[in-house]
This record gives structure tokens, sequence and C-alpha cells, in this order.
């Protein structure tokens, strides 16, 4: 066993314990950790061909595939940090990580990458066809004899536990997305904390259903990786397909967001006829699991011996608390204790420790602390800060992270979420700011201005709400050409589910929309 | 109830123009959940049209990107359930 500092030492140690296991299924297509260790050195060398150097950013724009999981491996090893970019992503979102990283090398699906706007990246990747695109100015190569070249790396790179190893693109209450720059320490500690506490092993095989651009759907591959499980990659929701996954390949554990067991439950019928009888876990994350599912899901699961975790993190610090299964009937506003070798305090206004039952701001203590936002000092400092409760002695050496989420902890220790105060928007397990729809509806050209919120909803978390005044006066046919503007370039769960049009937005003292105002006379009216 | 293969893709076009956006121009085979157009929820949604609709039933296992991918799959499902 080699020590455990970076994902692609997790490789190595895989291939060498289990060479011929199987690590990734595809589809049909099975894929050993064999297999992957030698794609990913190959990979790894036409990237160093293709100029990438250590510290640089290679983004991944694919769906969930074998290429896309090697994609990320050869970068690691190559002491480049990958990007995954949401695969619903449209054009102008592309562009936005790109600059705002600066991808250096975009390994993508030819149809993803043909629709980039001009010049968005300067070399590619390709899967599949050779695109017909100006997204990519320089050269394009193909995957597939990268992948295949059998080629080792042009130079051992030192990569250590400090160096880069991802960026993943989160939303704040604020502003457009930010790049949390994740270390491949933090990786790899997250790796080590929820395979010790789901208690995965090499028997495993596990559903992946979440997009890896998400850390806890990151987290269930550098999981599966450290402890030689199967993963097989799952990109239909649809409950048939579900089922099917879960069945054909003889799940043991799957990650899902709360509108995935809405699905999941549809099948409630098959699942009494045939118990899913090798699913041992299932964990749930992304928001909170409306309470009459989670009462059926444990109804339905519990007696073939399914345990259920409720975990909640936040990308800023990778995975934070999760409540264990035998706990599961505190309710679905607990979020339990701190994950292994990691700190949860509740910090009041004053910078002190609450008392119990005391409403304060969960944060953030441990390993899996991330860098910091990528390129954003101001954001960083604000959320990354010294440990308020650290002796002032240890001076500046440890930063810990506020999560702006409310929560109270009770005599036992169980964390409980409040909620925020701010107006982030969280739908169907993804974060997003007002500002981050305002400016899509504003760009569309027929709004003049715009306020975006989220209405609490019981499936999604909240439903995308915007309230818009027209430039050219009020016409109710506009909102459906809004709305398609904003489908064609934003993904889907960012197209608001009402768009209302109201003359004169009110404005707060300082002049600026009152968001507050207007989502509150629309959630109480 | 005999329902034919054109009416189905009537009434689903019809569905989807209501409710999902960007849906009114695309063609019968034009991979709807592959491109992101209809979200699994959606696909949900569509099947309960369906089942009051057409007086069909589709079962749990049946809900799945084989048969909801395009306008031509849905609309054959469902032709081959009213046949049935």
């Amino acid at each position: 066993m080699y020590p455990e500092f970076t994902l692609h030492d997790l490789l190595r140690n895989s291939a060498e314990l289990y060479p011929g296991k199987a690590a990734i299924v595809d589809g049909k297509a099975e894929h050993t950790y064999e297999d992957m260790a030698r794609q990913s050195s190959a990979l790894c060398a036409a990237l160093q061909d293709a100029g990438v150097e250590k510290g640089d950013r290679v983004g991944i724009l694919m769906e969930k595939s074998w290429e896309a999981i090697v994609a990320m491996l050869a970068a690691s090893q190559a002491g480049a940090a990958f990007v995954n970019l949401n695969p619903l992503f449209k054009p102008p979102q592309v562009s936005y990580v790109a600059k705002d990283c600066d991808v250096r090398v975009m390994i993508g699906d030819s149809n993803k990458l043909a629709a980039m706007e001009p010049g968005t990246v300067e070399r590619a990747f390709y899967k599949g066809d050779r695109p017909d695109s100006d997204g990519v100015s320089g050269e394009l190569t193909d995957l597939t004899e990268g992948l295949q070249s059998g080629d080792s790396p042009r130079e051992t790179r030192l990569v250590s536990e400090v160096d880069l190893g991802t960026i993943l693109y989160t939303s704040g209450s604020t502003g457009m997305p930010k790049g949390v720059s994740t270390s491949q320490r933090n990786l790899v500690v997250g790796a080590q904390i929820v395979s010790t506490y789901l208690e995965n092993t090499k028997e495993d095989r596990i559903l992946s259903a979440l997009p890896l651009n998400f850390d806890a759907g990151l987290n269930q591959f550098t999981t599966a990786l450290r402890v030689g499980a199967t993963l097989a990659l799952q990109r239909s929701r649809l409950p048939g397909d579900l089922l099917k996954g879960l069945r054909r390949h003889e799940i043991t554990g799957v990650a899902g967001v709360p509108p995935l067991w809405s699905l999941l439950l549809r099948g409630v019928k098959s699942i009494q006829e045939e118990p899913l009888a090798h699913l041992r876990y299932i964990s749930n994350t992304g928001g909170r699991i409306p309470q009459a599912n989670l009462d059926e899901l444990r109804r339905l699961l519990e007696p073939s011996g399914t345990k259920i975790y409720l975990m909640y993190g936040l990308t800023e610090a990778f995975r934070s608390t999760y409540l264990p299964p035998e706990e599961i009937g505190r309710g679905t506003e607990c979020i339990g204790k701190a994950i292994p070798d990691t700190q949860i305090m509740v910090i009041n206004k004053e910078g002190k420790e609450c008392a119990p039952g005391e409403v304060g701001e969960l944060v953030h203590c441990g390993p899996t602390v991330a860098m910091g936002y990528w390129g954003k000092e101001e954001a960083t400092r604000k959320a990354y800060r010294p440990n308020p409760l650290a002796p002032p002695e240890l001076l500046d050496v440890e930063r810990v992270v506020y999560s702006g989420d409310n929560v109270r902890r009770d005599e036992e220790g169980f964390l409980y979420f409040i909620g925020r105060e701010d107006g982030m928007i969280k739908s169907q397990g993804y974060r997003m700011s007002p500002e981050e729809i305002e400016n899509l509806l504003i760009s569309s050209g027929l709004v003049h201005e715009a306020c975006a919120f989220g209405l609490p909803d019981p499936d999604l978390g909240h439903q995308v709400i915007a309230v818009v005044s027209l430039k050219d006066g009020g016409y109710e046919s506009v909102v459906e050409e809004i709305r398609e503007y904003v489908a064609k370039n934003g993904p889907p769960y960012m197209v608001p589910k009402a768009i209302m049009i109201q003359d004169d937005l009110p404005k707060t003292g300082s002049g600026k929309i009152d968001r507050k105002g207007i989502s509150n006379a629309y959630t109480n009216g | 109830m005999a329902i034919s293969n054109g009416d189905a893709r009537t009434e689903i076009r019809g569905w989807l123009k209501e409710n999902v956006t960007g849906s009114g121009e695309v063609a019968d085979d034009y991979a709807l959940i592959e491109n992101g157009m209809l979200t699994s929820l959606q696909t949900v949604e569509l099947v309960m049209f369906m089942e009051e609709r057409f007086d069909i039933v589709v079962e749990d296992e049946e809900l799945d990107e084989e048969n909801f991918g395009s306008i031509d799959a849905i609309a054959g499902l469902v032709e081959s359930k009213a046949a049935a």
C-alpha cells in the first residue's frame, strides 16, 4: 500500500491490490482497475504532450462516463487540477467557467464541444466524431487515441497533498458561481472519512446517480476508488432505469438528493414485489427529504436490511455531518453530528459557541476544509476564517468554513438544520444565487428588471420564481419567450417555474431591488 | 379505447408544449431526455397525464429512457398499451 496523499495514489493502490476487479460499469462495458491505471497513464502522457503543466486546469465537459472518470485521474497524475463541468450547462455557463479558472485543455463530448461559444478554450480532446467548432481555437485530439496509446507519462511530476486537485463550481447567495479550490488532501481525506462511516469495502457495488461536478457525486467515486469497490454509472434517473440499475448490478450503496428518492418511490410496487436485497445503505444529501418520503423509504427498505444515512455537506468543506442510521427517528431536520476527524461548531453573532438549543451558524473545522474560492479573495476571506475558538497563541494557522447555515445543537450534541438568512436558492440539490438567474433573465434583452427567489417546495427544496418588469410594456406572450431563452441558455434547474410580470419592482432605501420584500409578498400572498 | 399513433403523438406534443419549455419545435425522434429537455420529474408528470388521458397503466419498470426518450418512443408505448 502506498500512503494516500493524492487521488492517483488511491488508484495505484487499488490497481495493485485488485487489478482484474471491475472498477467502473458504464452501460454494458466493464472496466477493471488495471484498465483504469493504464488508460489514465496514457491520457496523462497525451495531456503532457498537449502542453499541460503542473498547476494547470483541465476541464471535463461530458456526460458521466468511463472516459470522464479516466480524465480526472489523468489530470491528477499530470499534476493538473480537473474541473468537472455540469453536463447540463449551456454554452454561456461553459464559457464562464473556462474563463474564470483559465481552463487550458477541455476534454469533452463532441456535441458539447461543438456547441461551445467561439474561442472558449485553446485545446480539446473530443469523444465521438471530430467536432466542427470554433469553440476550440487550437488543436483538437481524438480522446480514444489518447486513452489507447499505451504510453506512460512523459515525466514523473511530484504531486503532493497540498496541490490543487480539483475546482468544484458552486453558487452562493450572491454573484455568479464560484470555484471551490479543493486540494488533493481534501479529496483523499473526504474519501477516507466517508468510506469509514459508510463502512465501504471492496465488496461494495455503488450506484453513481449524482453528477460528478457535485461534491457528493465526486466523493462516491473517490470512495469507491479508495476501497476497490465497483462503481456503476447511472445517467437516467427515471424510476424504471433506477430499478434496473439497482437490480442488474446488485447495488449495495447509493447516494442521492431528495428528488431522486421521490422518483425511486414511484417504484413502490416493484420494490415490494422484489425487495432490493443487496442494498446495504442509501445516503441522502443536498437537502431535507420530506418526512413522508423518509417514512416511506424506511417502510420499504429497512425490512430487507437497508440502512438510511442522512448527510449534510457544503462544497466549501466537502462533507460536514451525518446522522447514523440508528438515529433516523430524530426527524428530517436532524443533520446528525460531525463526520469523523471533524469538529462542527455552532457560533453565535458574538463569535462565541452557542449553548444547547441556541441557534447559530454552522462552522466547519477539519481536514476537508477547502483552499478557498478560486480567484475570489473577498469571498474567500468571508467564508474561510480563522478558527474562532482556537487559542490565540496558534495565530492564523487554521482556517474554518462559515457555512451561512443556521443550526442548533441539542443537549445530546445532535445538530438540527434551521435555515439560511440570505436569498440562496437550492433546488433539486443545485445551489443558485438569485443574481445568476436574474442576469440570465436580463440577458434575454426582453427584461428590464428582474428578481428571482426560491419558493419553499417539499420535493424540490425550492421552486425558482421570477418577477420581472418588461422592456417594452407588459405582454403576457413575452413570458413564454423569456422562458425559452432561459431554457436555451441555462441549465434546466434554473428555468423559473413561474415568471410574473410587475410594472415596477419595489426598491429598498438604497435603490436596490427589494428581493426580500418581493419574495415575502409572493410567499405569503 | 383505440388510440392511433397519430392521436397519441398529438396529445403528447400538446402536453409537452404546455409543460416543457422549448419543446414546441422538436422532431419526433429528438432525444428529449438525453438532451436535458425533459427532466425526470417532468417525465413522471407526463406519465400521470398519459395514464389519465389514455386510460392506461405504465408499470414502474416501464418508466425508463427507452420508452420515454423521444416523442416516437412515447407514442409507441401508448399505442402498444392501448391495443393490449
